[in-house]
């Protein structure tokens, strides 16, 4: 008889056992389902910490991650009779910062005997601790924060060993969770940006002129090696006929050169239009960056005028690699720079330089050009380029520029530095 | 870019070599401005660069204007060719006082 009860009761005993696994599994699976369904952290950890809660039967459950500096633990969802929602701690406080320090479950039967026990929050919320067990949160040893349960309700009111077993499992799930969210939320942040730089571009491109026609005698092109550039140019008719055209390079690359390409290309367009002594419009530009400029950013520039019934060219230049004229037999001439670049300086006196274009033609180009690589690896250098310019002389301006263009923006290829050419005549 | 930091009384030498690029400018500049901010006199010495880009002309311009400012001394040193092609073709070799050593500026004095 004793032995058939005994039967009885082990086999009682291994059917609730399965039923106990199989309402783990239950549990297990349905709360990583929810967190695969939810794009939202928040509200399902708060659905997380109910389920362990019914689950584990406690009376309170917390889970507690750590902040960005690793200094801090917040509370960022909870399920019991008061709310800590919110509540941060030091990494290395209480219970909760023990489990994350030492990296392993702590169970505390007795608050009243473990000196680590805070009762501050308890203080606050009116809420009686009596026994904890806290589970650090941890994906492939980067700590993550803590799942803490507090108060068994049933049998003794003790945390056993089983117990012990079963957070750890529910805290591997929360972790694994946790850390999918999080990198849910940085790819959205990346889309963000993303969508961000691709709205600065468009709206840089839109501050660069649009093509004249093919016969306008001032022409450009602008490739940028990122999203944004630090280089620009720009072209525009005065009511006199006359063409306002510049070029220009920001040092430095990324979203503060855009930035400063951005102010100076529209600083240039509204004082080019009033100013028609290039030098005095270069000082003018200069005063106007030097008042703002930060981190040592400057810009080279040349800015000229086009008389188109006359040929001759006025231009100024700030520091800008020299520009180069070729005359109508083949001949190159480098005109250097004779002040310093925009943005360093106060009080700088640009100087203005004079030039007959006599059916010849003028570049100004930056270092994207010169120091861009060919398809074979090696620098373009000045002798390439103006073999390049050679051998398209007879084309249109625009057609010559693309040419050299296309042989350092090659598709499938990534430019070192941005690319820009104007050419004038 | 490898930086050496070393005071010859009453300067502060900070001496750059190799690639001063986008990639390795911050350090420079950092290393400038942390001298500037003592208000120790400074000298760049650029003897082993062989490259500079404009972020690395940017950083020099930067400790330049912050030492203006507060009226403390500027300069580079033993300038090698190739930084010193970049600072003549945009004429900063007229804006930054250079000088052909460290020795020669601290025999200046003497």
């Amino acid at each position: 008889m004793r032995t058939d009860h005994a039967h009885q009761l082990t086999e009682k005993a291994a059917h609730g056992e399965l039923a106990g696994k199989a309402e783990l599994l239950g549990l297990l699976a349905s709360v990583s389902q929810e967190f695969v369904a939810s794009p939202v952290m928040g509200e399902t950890l708060a659905n997380a910490t109910q389920k362990i809660l019914d689950y584990m039967d406690t009376e309170a459950v917390s889970i507690f991650l750590l902040d960005a500096s690793q200094q801090h633990l917040t509370c960022v969802a909870c399920a019991g009779p008061v709310s800590i929602e919110g509540l941060t701690i030091g990494a290395t406080q209480g219970i909760v910062g023990r489990a994350v320090a030492s990296g392993s479950v702590q169970m505390v039967r007795d608050t009243a005997s473990d000196t680590d026990f805070s009762g501050a929050v308890d203080e606050i919320t009116g809420f009686r601790t009596r026994s904890i067990l806290c589970a650090p949160l941890t994906l492939k040893s980067r700590s993550l924060g803590a799942l803490e349960v507090i108060n068994k309700r049933s049998g003794d009111g003790l945390f056993s060993d089983d117990d012990k077993q079963l957070l750890q499992a529910l805290a591997g799930m929360v972790s694994l969770a946790i850390s999918n969210a999080q990198m849910t939320e940085a790819l959205v942040e990346q889309e963000r940006i993303r969508r961000e730089l691709d709205l600065a571009r468009e709206i840089q491109r839109s501050l660069l002129p649009a093509d004249g026609d093919a016969n306008f005698p001032v022409c450009g092109l602008n490739y940028p090696a990122s999203e944004v550039s630090g280089d620009f140019y720009d072209f525009f008719v005065l009511p006199d006929g006359h063409i306002v055209w510049g070029l220009g390079d920001v040092s430095g690359k990324g979203m503060n050169a855009a930035m400063l390409m951005a102010k100076t290309i529209s600083l240039f367009r509204c004082l080019g239009k009033t100013m028609p002594d290039m030098a005095q419009l270069l000082t003018r530009l200069n005063d106007e960056i030097v008042e703002t400029a930060s981190h040592g950013m400057f810009v080279t520039m040349v800015a000229g005028v086009l008389d188109p019934s006359s040929g001759e060219v006025r231009f100024a230049n700030a520091g800008h690699q020299p520009p180069l004229y070729r005359d109508v037999d083949g001949a190159y001439r480098e005109i250097e720079a004779e002040c310093p670049p925009l943005g360093i300086l106060p009080e700088v006196c640009y100087v203005e330089q004079t030039l007959q274009l006599d059916a010849g033609r003028l570049f100004v180009f930056t270092d994207g050009v010169t120091e861009g690589r060919t398809a074979d690896g090696e620098m373009l250098g000045l002798p390439g380029l103006l073999a390049l310019l050679d051998e398209n002389a007879g084309e249109p301006a625009a057609i010559q520029l693309s040419r050299v263009a296309s042989l350092l923006n090659r598709p499938g290829t990534r430019l070192f530095d941005d690319l820009t050419m104007l050419a004038v005549g | 870019m490898e930086i050496s930091i070393r005071e010859v009384a009453p300067f502060r030498i900070v001496s750059l070599s190799g690639d001063v690029d986008l990639h390795s400018s911050p350090q420079a500049r950092q290393a400038i401005l942390d001298a500037i901010k003592q208000k120790l006199p400074l000298l760049v010495e650029l003897e082993a660069v062989r490259y500079m880009d404009s972020s690395g002309v940017a950083s020099l311009v930067e400790g330049y204007q912050a030492a203006r400012k507060q009226g403390t001394e500027f300069g580079l040193a033993a300038v090698a060719t190739p930084v010193m092609n970049v600072l003549k073709l945009a004429r900063l070799d007229r804006v930054f006082p250079i000088h052909a050593s460290v020795e020669a500026r601290l025999t200046r004095d003497a």
